[in-house]
């Protein structure tokens, strides 16, 4: 436990520093501090990773030494630690993206991007429903100024994403405020044991599961995300792509698979999986017509979320433990391989010049490794083998095949798989169009190419740890 | 009705009244307002029910604090991001030179994708 508040200290105190420090740090040492400190709390939840796999089982932590019930408890669950380990190796990559590619960043990224991995450290070891509602407005506020760094354009979009923010904190509030009426407790273990299924229980569940679906961009609340994921800074859209949206998610899970009472999880979970179809297939069949590159991954995000709700919603309504592996595995690979894009989309875009996806014509010769990176990562989206998507899909696949009546849910899942498999072919198609090459206008970052490369190549690396990661996780995911 | 229901009831109104004014207008100053009522409601109910027990509950009335310190950040954020963005929209429309220019550009893009 030692450890993962040393992850999670780290972050925040560095957050503090680079703020008191303003101007007096060049932007230089304000990078290579972001990235030092990401790679010691990288550090840190290597050994809590370690600390939970000795212990095989979930750590608990009273703050202030409160008996329960009244404390604020944080836990460390084998899940968490691998989300800890996950978000500071998130934050090393980009950092170094950020810090070193020729794009560069204002001095104000490093302060909000370390603020972002405390916020969501805190997010991944909460166990208390108020504490992980001050999480969720943190990380809100952060992305939301994170996304204003783009300068005057990016205003709009970053006012509409922070009101949309505010009013799904706001619903997952009261959700918390009738829970807490009701059993006079906001523990989440504590709660697993109290709870019924009465009106109050349905309504407040219902309340905060909107909210968070809001905030994580779940079909049908979905709208707000590619206009902040799109008008972001490269190196945020990664950032918020491959992690923000997982912090809700994550709560989501845990309401459900904890808190909730089990029948009433088996009655709402066929309905979040049926939205998790049409999330893949209305997301897909939108990146498909996107003419923008980036639009284009930012709904993609919108369509693999499908997959995370899906394997969300089968969790809930069969309460098979496979499910947990699977929703976590495409979590994981989902991060990795969407940094990728955005990196690769944001590198292809500056050295092209042009936004969009028609402009990619000979991209195979001009930017190769950047395009070499996007199609490895889509790979990964469409569930190729031998990548993490495909492992993750796998796992999700496995026990609706093996009973012919969840064969409906295994033909959604076919039909996800090929619509991004049509939008990654499109991009790629585009690409090796030698015969009109759209000329680079500045000579190929080399560095920031291979940056983004090197989360493609993660994502297929998952595979070969695949059974480990499978044992890990189904272990005690909680 | 007991006094807990009528302030629960009054809570879950200023609530559903935010609501109804964030879904209603497209103002984004009117909206952050209509934001702003909804978490009234929500502290009114918070409130009201650490009311239900004597003496009354001291933790919700924490939760409501703290509640509101967050509200108060996000407000100023949102103000600060709204004005700027105002801002910015009057600015582009006093240059016309530069936006039609954009808007020409744009098109000729689309001229040359449309291209066989």
């Amino acid at each position: 436990m030692t450890y993962a508040l040393v992850s999670l200290s780290i972050p925040l105190l560095s957050a503090l520093a680079l703020m008191l420090a303003g101007a007096r740090l060049s932007n230089r040492n304000a990078g290579i501090m972001a990235i030092v400190t990401s790679l010691l709390s990288l550090g840190a939840a290597w050994f809590c990773l370690l600390d939970v796999a000795a212990a095989n089982q979930s750590i608990l932590l009273n703050l202030g030494g409160w008996e329960n019930g009244l404390a604020i408890r944080l836990r460390l669950s084998p899940l968490s630690s691998l989300l800890l380990l996950f978000t500071a190796f998130m934050h090393v990559l980009i950092g170094i993206y950020a810090g070193f590619s020729r794009r560069g960043v204002s001095r104000d990224f490093w302060t909000l991007s370390s603020l972002l991995h405390g916020s969501l450290a805190a997010l991944w070891l909460s166990a208390d429903l108020f504490n992980l509602y001050i999480t969720l407005e943190l990380l809100g506020l952060t992305a939301v100024a994170m996304v204003a760094l783009a300068g005057k354009k990016a205003y709009k979009p970053a006012a509409n994403y922070l009101i949309l923010s505010l009013v799904a904190s706001l619903f997952y509030l009261l959700g918390v405020a009738l829970v807490y009426g009701r059993y006079g407790s906001l523990d989440v273990v504590l709660l697993g044991l109290q709870t019924q299924s009465d009106t109050t229980t349905r309504i407040a569940l219902l309340v905060m599961t909107a909210g968070l679906m809001l905030k994580a961009a779940l079909w049908p609340l979905h709208l707000w995300l590619p206009a902040a994921h799109a008008n972001a800074p490269t190196a945020v859209s990664a950032l918020l792509s491959g992690l923000v949206v997982k912090g809700p998610i994550f709560i989501l899970w845990l309401l459900w698979s904890e808190v909730a009472p089990v029948d009433l999880a088996q009655q709402i979970g066929p309905v979040l999986a049926v939205a998790g179809m049409i999330a893949l297939v209305a997301g897909g069949l939108s990146a498909m017509r996107s003419p923008y590159l980036k639009t284009l991954v930012a709904y993609s995000t919108v369509a693999q979320l499908g997959y995370a709700m899906m394997a969300l919603g089968l969790l809930m309504a069969w309460q098979l433990p496979q499910m947990h592996v699977a929703l976590w595995l495409f979590v994981i690979a989902h991060g990795l391989a969407k940094a990728t894009l955005f990196l690769a989309a944001g590198e292809m875009q500056t050295t092209l010049g042009t936004k969009r996806v028609s402009g990619l014509r000979g991209a195979t010769q001009t930017v190769p490794v950047a395009m070499f990176a996007f199609a490895v990562a889509g790979g990964s989206l469409i569930g190729l083998p031998p990548s993490g998507g495909f492992l993750a899909k796998w796992v999700l696949l496995e026990p609706m095949l093996s009973s012919p009546q969840n064969w409906p849910w295994a033909f959604g899942v076919l039909l996800g798989t090929l619509v991004s498999a049509a939008y990654i072919f499109r991009v790629v198609a585009i690409s090796f169009d030698r015969a009109r090459i759209n000329p680079p206008d500045v000579r190929p970052d080399r560095l920031g190419h291979w940056l983004a490369l090197l989360p493609a190549l993660m994502v297929w690396g998952m595979a070969l740890i695949g059974e480990w990661l499978i044992e890990f996780l189904s272990g005690g995911g909680v | 009705m007991s006094g807990l229901q009528l302030y629960l009831i009054l809570g879950a109104a200023v609530f559903l009244l935010g609501l109804h004014g964030l879904l209603m207008t497209t103002d984004s100053i009117r909206r952050l307002i209509a934001v702003n009522l909804m978490g009234a409601g929500i502290f009114l109910i918070m409130v009201a029910l650490a009311g239900r027990i004597s003496p009354p509950d001291p933790v919700l009335h924490a939760l409501v604090v703290t509640g509101l310190v967050v509200a108060i950040s996000a407000t100023a954020f949102a103000l600060r991001l709204i004005t700027a963005a105002a801002r910015v929209d009057s600015g582009q429309s006093a240059v016309p030179d530069k936006a039609s220019r954009l808007a020409s550009k744009s098109e000729s893009d689309v001229a040359e994708d449309s291209r066989p």
